[in-house]
């Protein structure tokens, strides 16, 4: 008898189907923070929260960045709203995703890694796990490791490596 | 709540990529301009070598070590051609939240 390999949360079922297996609480934890992010996108992206999400294309050139940015920043901020929009839409309906359907799930947690890895002042040797149970920001950084979390999971299923 | 509460204090700048090109010099059309990926981190280095995968269509091993060169040296150069292919490729970075610029390969 073989014993059942334990299935993560994103999980391939062939024929371009995945299925995102969450709790209750963590679909709207999760549908709640896209939300937030969608507010803030609305906000416009010079929002300091938002700085990771619109870099700068052209570091030694300020002309031929004002141009890039004037043309690329409102397909930067309509190519997030569509992905926020399939994400709120699979999450709500518990169907199987398609990869185009995943890989628009698998943009917006980096894009809320990157919001709020940019609070949190993420470092090259910060890590959740280190962070102190009494730190005032203890539940964000819980937060931005479950995000990770999922992330990686999204990564193995969309690689076809979670098999 | 998490997001939208003002971040204050806890935002500070990241330095700019510390390449010292001259920005008046006359552009030659026929230099290749070269795609950046600089290190950042908070991407993961799984989520780095997929995009590049997914983008450029690279194998695993190629985009792998175009990750471990961001993440140790800081920066890989992913992509190359003329200005407008450049443009699109960082466009596209940019869309799965690389931090990507553009340069004229000098």
């Amino acid at each position: 008898m073989r014993r059942r390999k334990r299935e993560g949360p994103v999980v391939a079922r062939g024929n371009d189907t995945f299925e995102i297996t969450l709790s209750a609480e963590e679909q709207t934890t999760l549908l709640g923070f896209v939300d937030q992010l969608e507010t803030i996108l609305e906000m416009g992206p010079d929002d300091a929260r938002l700085r990771r999400l619109f870099p700068t294309a052209y570091h030694d050139n300020p002309e031929h960045d004002a141009e890039y940015q004037a043309y690329m920043r409102d397909e930067l901020t309509q190519s997030r709203s569509a992905s926020i929009a399939v994400v709120k839409e699979v999450l709500t309906s518990h169907e199987l995703m398609t990869s185009a359907q995943l890989h628009a799930f698998m943009t917006v947690l980096n894009n809320l890694r990157l919001v709020l890895g940019t609070l949190l002042d993420v470092g090259e040797d910060d890590f959740e796990d280190d962070i102190d149970e009494n730190d005032p920001a203890f539940g964000q950084w819980q937060l931005y490791g479950y995000l990770g979390w999922l992330l990686e999971w999204t990564i193995s299923a969309s690689s076809g490596e979670d098999n | 709540m998490i997001f939208i509460a003002p971040s204050g204090s806890q935002h500070t700048e990241v330095a700019e990529p510390s390449v010292d090109i001259a920005t008046d010099e006359v552009v030659d059309l026929q230099v290749p301009w070269v795609v950046i990926v600089w290190n950042d981190p908070i991407n993961l280095m799984s989520y780095v070598s997929f995009v590049l995968q997914k983008l450029f269509g690279y194998p695993k091993e190629k985009a792998d070590v175009l990750m471990m060169d961001v993440h140790e040296k800081g920066r890989a150069v992913v992509s190359n051609g003329p200005r407008e292919k450049a443009e699109i490729d960082v466009f596209r970075l940019h869309e799965h939240g690389l931090w990507a610029t553009m340069q004229q390969d000098t």
